[in-house]
């Protein structure tokens, strides 16, 4: 046996696993040093949000096996919190007396409601919007995973609920700003720290956010218990044989996929500066999915990519509506394609590139053994 | 040597057809029991019926002390029953080293499992068992790759590192060629006295080669048990295979 | 009690809506494991066409039925070709295919015809009402519960009494087995993703006078029919009838006492507890696992 497989922490290949997460988080934090302007630069962080919210949905459905066609409904839940604190501290002008919000004022509510009340505290908001997604997701996933609903059924309930949840917020106008969403917010303050849309600091933060979802779902991966969801992933019934609660682990990395999607839902809010219902649609919904499949569902990297790049090449596009039109349409299409034909997405084709360079280098010096049968990394 | 499993009255049918209809069956600790019988005589839903796959209409099953029929199966692998499947249930994408290390279920909880150091405390133990199994060169290979028989080997190991008292194997051997065979009964020579063992099997030969008492089933009864030659001499299960050549080439 | 027996009319006619688009998904979910999230927009497609047909040919709803049936039906065997047959060992990812062809399908009807609502017009011989045990009812919501019962009863007829739902249902026993007696799945997959796209065309039809005809209309059916479908478990064609009209009653209910939106929340809800306690639909028994 040569010293290839016996590795002496017992985590093989963490490097190689892990580079290319630091190398994207570096690439994104000298993202300004290149980007000279403020437009383009909250753009850029729009897209960065979005490639997290696709992380989270990587976690769950490419880890998981859990294809989560609601996740946007955490997302937006993230993002209604972070909008609730925000609006509940605008400046007097856009608000009824004792800082009741524009629009209950519209709709004749008199007091500012029960479940907004906590809101009035940033700290209660910026826990609630991790912390709700993630009970939400929870409480669904104790209904879903308890009764053993699996695969496509998993899709049907996730989307429905979303759907639900989307009309209930714009059928309770006066509660929720309705079709319009919360708008006209004050800026994020952190310890006298003022987060502009359009200012580096929220720029860094998105890219330090960026950081940790990407290292925190990486570490959950590499767990034991990321491990036994990717064998739960690979052969449900056969993981109940060893003693494991399948149901709890599924529980459990939906609801962490649900709060990175929280925090991603924040985020945007800052970067958009308001919340609408549309955060929490089918198209969003739609969109993550294709992103996570054309970068790689498997790869979390691949997925954070798979979104930025799309998600920005359709930014890009935007200029002109005719265009925009034909590219949902090109999209579709891009989508099927991948599907049929590149399962594991950009980041699989990256991969057995990859190998096939490798190959050849080794097999032209002779040495050709064993490359190619081991398993690269899922970084 | 008192009781280990027991089993008592079980009965289950399938719209209709009676699986199992009132199974008694009972094994002592330590013991390496085989079960043979014609195609359809229940051997397999028996196994499932003991790991919890499928719950008896009637009956009780004790393992230890504990009532098992009404227990989840996650339940009953923690109560200390384990289970090879008849077609190799592996997990394709992982590696070797992690199939064993998923079966290493000593802990199964959920938070248990979050910490850093759980995965790399059981590396000696996985590589000690991928020596017993034969897979040393392959353990960072997926399990994809890897032969039938091998594939069955893994799922063995997998047994072996989840270490519960009583392992139940359905047709270990199938599939696998004359040396294939050989090598899993030196196999399960060693696992011999340190588990309780119900191998379902068709081979014969690897039955007499391994079995201390068989038991033989019947259209989801137990019609006989005792060891090779009592049960052949058997006038009932001599009826039981009349027509299919015998036990010997059942 | 007026008021009681018109709520109940009310729930029969949303039932039979979801009927009418439900019964296509089930024997498309049934038969081949295939969530087709693409069925909403066959129901537009069906919409669509009864919009051109009137618009350019003149022609009414009753006489362009069957056109439309085939139309979608022959878009829905076209895809099954060219996309599904290709999925066939891969249950999940139909979800995506069906999904990304869903988009295509939409957003290639908004390029064409644009996003504006769109009109179709009721049948006049079927304007008029009719008088139901005192109350008077729109005869054409009569009509739709008739075709819907009419549909289910082809529908079962088709599966149960006839070679190709012979074969169908061989095919969904064992499918290499059936090939080995011959059988040639890839063409009664075809069919019968074909049929049922055929059956969603029909419910966009019908439906088109009630509602408006827009490229999106599809998505709020789609997830309405797939809640009859879990709700009445799958590979049950008469689950499927009762679980329509159970929540077209509730829904109608509700919606009553409250609002739509209430409605399809609790209804939700009410389904997500439900299949905790039954996982397998509330109508199917139990089989070997």
């Amino acid at each position: 046996m040569t010293s290839k497989t016996s590795f002496p922490t017992g985590l093989p290949r963490l490097g190689a696993q892990i580079a290319p997460i630091l190398i994207v988080c570096a690439i994104v934090f000298a993202l300004p040093l290149v980007l000279n302007n403020d437009f383009l630069l909250n753009k850029v962080a729009r897209y960065l949000v979005l490639g997290i919210l696709t992380v989270s949905l990587a976690l769950s459905w490419g880890f998981g096996g859990i294809l989560n066609l609601g996740q946007a409904m955490s997302f937006g839940i993230g993002s209604y919190a972070m909008a609730m604190a925000l609006k509940l501290k605008t400046i007097p002008v856009h608000t009824g007396s004792g800082g009741l919000p524009d629009f209950m004022v519209w709709n004749n509510v008199a007091r500012l409601p029960w479940f907004w009340q906590p809101f009035k505290s940033l700290s209660f908001a910026l826990a609630a919007g991790i912390i709700v997604p993630a009970l939400v997701a929870a409480a669904l996933g104790w209904f879903i995973f308890r009764s053993r609903v699996t695969g496509v059924y998993v899709s049907i309930i996730t989307l429905a609920t979303m759907v639900v949840l989307n009309l209930v917020i714009i059928d309770q106008q006066s509660f929720t700003g309705g079709f319009n969403g919360i708008t006209d917010l004050a800026q994020l303050e952190i310890f006298g720290f003022a987060f502009d849309a359009y200012g580096r600091a929220t720029f860094y933060l998105v890219a330090s956010c960026v950081a940790l979802s990407l290292l925190v779902a990486f570490a959950f991966t590499r767990t034991k218990a990321g491990l036994v969801v990717q064998a739960i992933r690979d052969h449900e019934g056969r993981v109940r044989y060893f003693g494991y609660d399948v149901a709890a682990y599924q529980i459990f990395v939906f609801a962490l996929s649900a709060a990175i999607a929280g925090l991603a839902g924040m985020l945007y809010t800052i970067v958009m500066e308001f919340a609408s219902p549309t955060f929490l649609g089918v198209q969003l919904s739609l969109s993550v999915v294709v992103w996570c499949a054309v970068g790689g569902r498997q790869s979390l990297v691949g997925a954070f990519l798979g979104a930025v790049l799309v998600a920005g090449m359709q930014g890009a596009l935007s200029e002109s509506a005719a265009f925009l039109e034909t590219w949902t349409l090109v999209m579709g299409a891009l989508f099927v394609l991948v599907v049929l034909f590149l399962p594991k997405g950009l980041a699989g084709l990256t991969k057995s590139a990859w190998r096939w360079i490798v190959r050849r280098r080794l097999a032209s010096q002779g040495i050709a053994r064993g490359v190619g049968q081991t398993r690269e990394g899922s970084a | 040597m008192t009781t280990h499993l027991d089993l008592r009255d079980i009965s289950v049918s399938f719209n209709g057809f009676k699986a199992l209809n009132g199974l008694n069956l009972s094994v002592r600790k330590g013991e390496l029991r085989c079960l043979i019988g014609p195609n359809g005589a229940g051997k397999t839903t028996a196994l499932d019926i003991i790991c919890g796959k499928v719950k008896p209409s009637t009956g009780a099953v004790t393992f230890d002390g504990t009532a098992l029929q009404d227990l989840e199966e996650h339940e009953i692998a923690r109560a200390g029953v384990g289970r090879k499947f008849q077609v190799p249930s592996v997990f394709r994408d992982l590696t070797v080293a992690e199939n064993l290390e998923v079966a290493r279920a000593r802990r199964p909880g959920v938070w248990a499992n979050l910490r850093w150091d759980v995965r790399r405390a059981g590396r000696a133990d996985i590589e000690r068992l991928a020596e017993l199994i034969g897979l040393t060169e392959h353990l960072e290979r997926p399990a994809a790759y890897l032969s039938h028989g091998q594939t069955q080997w893994l799922e063995i190991g997998m047994l072996v590192a989840q270490d519960v008292e009583l392992i139940l194997m359905d047709e270990p051997t199938a599939g696998m060629t004359a040396q294939e065979t050989r090598k899993t009964a030196e196999l399960f020579e060693r696992l011999r006295g340190k588990h309780t063992l119900i191998v379902v099997e068709h081979d014969m030969g690897f039955v007499k080669a391994i079995g201390d008492i068989i038991s033989v089933m019947h259209m989801g009864q137990l019609l006989a048990e005792g060891t090779a030659a009592e049960v052949e001499a058997h006038p009932e299960v001599r009826r039981a295979y009349l027509g299919s050549g015998g036990i010997t080439n059942a | 009690m007026d008021q009681f027996f018109e709520q109940i009319i009310t729930g029969l006619s949303i039932g039979s809506i979801l009927l009418l688009v439900a019964l296509g998904l089930s024997i498309i979910y049934g038969s081949m494991g295939i969530i087709n999230l693409a069925h909403g927009e066959f129901v537009m497609l069906g919409a669509y066409t009864a919009w051109l047909f009137q618009t350019y040919f003149g022609l009414g709803l009753l006489a362009s039925l069957v056109p439309i049936f085939i139309a979608v039906a022959v878009i829905g065997w076209i895809i099954e070709r060219l996309v599904l047959s290709l999925l066939h060992n891969r249950p999940l990812d139909t979800i995506l295919a069906t999904w990304g062809v869903g988009i295509m399908l939409q957003q290639g009807i908004r390029l064409m015809f644009g996003s504006e609502l769109r009109y179709v017009q009721m049948p006049p011989s079927l304007s008029d009402s009719v008088d139901v045990f005192g109350l008077s009812v729109s005869s054409y919501r009569m009509f739709l519960f008739i075709v819907a019962i009419a549909l289910f009863a082809a529908t079962w007829f088709l599966m149960n009494r006839t070679t190709i739902g012979m074969k169908l249902r061989a095919i969904m026993q064992d499918r290499s087995v059936a090939a080995s007696f011959g059988i040639n799945s890839r063409r009664v997959y075809g069919l019968t993703f074909g049929y049922g796209a055929g059956l969603a065309g029909l419910a966009g039809a019908l439906v088109s006078p009630l509602k408006s005809v827009s490229p999106d209309m599809g998505t709020g059916y789609v997830i309405d029919a797939f809640m009859v479908v879990v709700l009445g478990g799958v590979q049950s064609l008469g689950g499927t009838v009762a679980s329509a009209f159970i929540l077209g009653e509730l829904s109608g209910g509700i919606a009553f006492l409250q609002n739509d939106t209430v409605a399809k929340a609790l209804v939700l809800i009410a389904i997500v507890v439900l299949i905790r306690f039954r996982p397998e639909g509330l109508f199917t028994t139990r089989v070997r696992a």
